[in-house]
């Protein structure tokens, strides 16, 4: 038995004033025939990630389908969690000098994992890449296997993805967020499922003005000017000075705009603190510029807040990942302008449900250019919510899933 | 030149409404005096823990009385964080191995932010060990001191491994002055600074203390599942064996069987470099079943400020069943918030709960099922306690009240003018009353 994350109640009839009452009947009429599907999700935390959200709604949802879904996370000692974090870093593109002792401690961390696994499941998704091996150490039982990955592996080292890839091979699937982050040279079939937002959570629900304006205050934003707003983890790899740089040069054009970055994580690493620290000094010689991270207790409702009572939000310079928040602020109907990266451009078609950019330059520019034509933002941000309504709610996720779940358990 | 940290500006008018003039008047009067002096404030992180939120928002209402404040961060590598970490919390009574290898992290690393050490302040106040020798070794290369230098120790220093404080104590001996927490925190054996006592507050203008409209407070609670309809009770903090998290189940267990609609909500705020903590959240969730009016959420999943403090606004009680306990200033953010507390009877709590006035101290599961059910029973009594609750926490634990000390011990090290926050010849419970 692994740790059990607690999950907030969920209840798919809440979700009929979002996405109608068809979605629901379909998603309800796809769940009948796999009624009591016993399936387990693995992840390697139960906090704290884009995975973990979404588990925290979808499970809870899949059992009031009928299912019988379980989240469950995977254990881990601290030498593990080092290995594991080198995995996902080369995984994720960054060089990390793997050796064969780090293979046999990531095994063997698959293989305590694998004798943890006691219950019987029909279906285990594997959501992380770090416990994949978990399938080599378990026998042959009745359970069909499927890999999710939530992460890019289009760039992923080699001598670590032929490593995973061994273990990939025992898999019946692999599902990636996106098209633009599978490969070539996958063992096994492979699904497309789009990560998607849970309109009902507190980082979606409707917020009265009053509420909005007071709390823009209490972080020290004038709700009367305009204000861009940025969310990414504290990694170089965001791009966030190009961010300020951006913001610096469209408050020529417009000198009473205002800055506010979100930091989803605590700079743990000395390239984050770095990060930060240059942010930091930035803003802290910028009156018009907030910078707030998670680790100030900053939650789904400010989240939400400063969706919200952005002009513009802001995607610039994420490379790996999916960046949800976009999804969310496009929900809010706000005018998006992202980079042009795999995930991003799922959520952001250029000119139509936001603008996609390609650098610093461009970016300014986008800015000023929505700044200018009002008409313009509320028309990509009106857009933006039907994009959004069609292909990032949950229940299409669901949908997904069922349609995922159906097929492996046919295979037996 | 250190790490700068920002800060969003706040007003002193602002909390003129919440107040009154008289208090306002008295810290502008203070302010005045120290009117242009430059203040630094030296810690080691910018994010999360008590010293951030307070520094957050003591920096910004400096400059907006008129003073020059600064907040900045120390500089280190994993080496040195590793080894501070270590000496914090063996300074708060768990034993390590402190070794001479991790004496020299130390001292090294204080050296090189001494030597970072650029400007000249009249005040600087140097947050816990981990920056503490940067005096010692600035000195050492100037030779001389540029004004008024206070250690403020935000620690419980009296369970301290004897060897760490007896290596920290000399680089903390050369200092001007002295803050602790609370009366009981002051080592008897710190000769040199002059000692003061400032008890932390909290902000009624932050988005976890500021007003919300009750629609949204409800709206919130029905976000993450709990209903706004029927009763409510919740403990916000960290899980771990001091704060009792399995207690509070026992406790809300026996509760619900004379009030069968009751629902418990439980706040982790969790550190995601922590196992302990991973341990006592699973052990919590085990112990809270299959009963789904038990919510277990947490920090690392969005549940932040504004969260916090609805379902602190809608609990009819808050419960902070703690057996050890620092400040524990939750407390007063609930108090604030005009509800009535039942929590354990240690630490900083007492200071902050009048038995039968504003909350009720307890020391076993009985007492504080017995309390909170009594609450739950009585709630024109409850009522009444929360208001009393609020006008003690805005008497004693406001951030104005904080500000107020800091400028009194200023100006009692600049020009010897008395500071109420001054340890010798007064009352130790004195600390944080306002003067008639």
């Amino acid at each position: 038995m692994y740790g059990t994350p607690a999950l907030t109640h969920r209840a798919l009839d809440d979700l009929i004033e979002h996405a109608g009452q068809d979605a629901i009947d379909e998603l309800r009429r796809l769940a009948r025939p796999i009624e009591g599907l016993r399936v387990l999700n693995l992840s390697v935390t139960g906090f704290g990630t884009g995975t973990a959200e979404l588990l925290n709604s979808s499970v809870p949802l899949m059992n009031d389908l009928g299912l019988e879904a379980q989240w469950q996370v995977v254990r881990a000692s601290e030498e593990d969690l080092s290995v594991t974090q080198d995995m996902y870093r080369a995984l994720g593109g960054v060089y990390v000098n793997w050796t064969q002792e780090m293979t046999d401690r990531w095994l063997r961390y698959a293989q305590m994992n694998a004798e943890l696994l006691t219950e019987p499941f029909d279906v285990i998704v594997v959501h992380d890449p770090q416990p994949l091996a978990l399938r080599s150490f378990t026998e042959d039982g009745s359970a069909r296997w499927l890999a999710h990955s939530h992460l890019d592996l289009s760039t992923a080292q080699e001598d670590v993805w032929l490593l995973l890839r061994q273990h990939l091979e025992k898999y019946d699937a692999i599902a990636f967020d996106a098209r633009g982050f599978t490969r070539e040279d996958l063992p096994v079939p492979v699904r497309i499922i789009p990560p998607a937002i849970d309109p009902n959570s507190a980082r979606n629900m409707p917020l009265p003005d009053d509420v909005v304006h007071n709390v823009l205050e209490q972080y020290g934003i004038d709700p009367a000017r305009p204000m861009i707003c940025q969310v990414s983890p504290c990694d170089p790899a965001c791009d966030l000075m190009g961010v300020v740089e951006c913001w610096q040069a469209a408050q020529r054009r417009h000198p009473g705009l205002q800055l506010a970055v979100v930091l989803t994580t605590d700079p743990f690493d000395p390239a984050g603190r770095s990060c930060y620290e240059d942010l930091a000094r930035v803003a802290h010689d910028e009156p018009d510029m907030t910078l707030v991270s998670s680790g100030m207790e900053f939650g789904n409702v400010e989240l939400n807040v400063f969706q919200r009572a952005a002009a513009i939000v802001l995607q610039k310079g994420l490379r790996k990942g999916y960046g949800l928040w976009v999804a969310d602020a496009l929900w809010k109907e706000r005018p998006c302008i992202v980079a042009a990266s795999p995930g991003l451009q799922e959520q952001v078609v250029d000119g139509e449900s936001g603008l996609v950019i390609h650098s610093t330059d461009e970016c300014a520019a986008a800015i000023v250019r929505l700044l200018d034509n009002p008409d313009e933002a509320r028309a990509l941000g009106k857009k933006g919510r039907e994009h959004v309504a069609k292909k990032f709610l949950i229940t299409r996720y669901l949908r997904d899933y069922m349609h995922v779940l159906t097929d492996l358990h046919g295979k037996k | 030149m250190l790490g700068s940290v920002s800060t969003t500006p706040k007003s002193l008018d602002a909390y003129r409404p919440i107040i009154g003039d008289e208090r306002v008047e008295e810290i502008a009067g203070l302010a005045q005096r120290l009117r242009g002096a430059r203040v630094l404030n030296v810690n080691a992180t910018a994010f999360g823990g008590g010293v951030a939120e307070i520094l957050g928002t003591l920096v910004p209402l400096l400059n907006d009385v008129g003073l020059n404040a600064d907040w900045q961060v120390i500089k280190g590598a994993d080496e040195f964080f590793h080894v501070t970490k270590a000496m914090h919390n063996s300074l708060q009574g768990m034993y390590y191995d402190w070794t001479p290898a991790m004496r020299d992290t130390w001292l090294t690393y204080n050296k090189l932010n001494a030597d970072l050490f650029d400007e000249d302040w009249d005040f600087v106040v140097i947050h816990d060990p981990q920056p503490a020798a940067v005096l010692s070794f600035l000195e050492e290369r100037t030779g001389q001191r540029h004004g008024k230098w206070i250690w403020r120790c935000h620690i419980d220093l009296t369970d301290a491994q004897v060897q760490v404080w007896d290596f920290l104590r000399p680089h903390v001996a050369v200092y001007d002055g002295a803050i602790f927490t609370l009366p009981d925190y002051v080592m008897p054996d710190l000769q040199g600074p002059e000692v003061f006592c400032v008890a932390p507050a909290i902000d009624p203008l932050s988005p976890k203390n500021a007003d919300l409209p009750r629609e949204t407070v409800d709206e919130i609670l029905s976000r993450y599942g709990v209903d706004p309809h029927r009763p409510m009770i919740t403990q916000i903090s960290r899980f771990d064996p001091w704060k009792d998290p399995l207690g509070v189940i026992d406790v809300y267990r026996a509760a619900k069987r004379e009030v069968p609609e009751l629902q418990l909500v439980m706040v982790a705020s969790m550190a995601s470099d922590d196992p302990e903590g991973w341990d006592w959240y699973e052990r919590t969730v085990r112990r809270a079943g299959e009963d789904f009016d038990i919510h277990i959420l947490s920090n690392l999943n969005g549940v932040g400020n504004i969260e916090v403090n609805a379902f602190q606004r809608a609990a009819q009680v808050v419960i902070q069943k703690s057996v050890r306990e620092g400040f524990g200033l939750v407390v007063s953010e609930a108090l604030w918030k005009g509800r009535p507390v039942v929590a354990g009877n240690v630490g900083g709590i007492p200071l902050q709960i009048i038995h039968g006035e504003t909350g009720f101290l307890v020391s076993t599961n009985e007492e504080c099922v017995d309390k909170v059910l009594h609450l739950l029973q009585h709630e024109q009594e409850a009522a009444e306690m929360g208001r009393r609750g609020v006008e003690f926490v805005r008497d004693r634990f406001l951030t104005t009240r904080y500000l107020r000390d800091y400028l009194e011990i200023f100006l009692h090290l600049a020009e010897g003018t008395p500071a109420r926050a001054a340890v010798s010849g007064r009352p130790t419970e004195a600390q944080g009353t306002v003067r008639p």
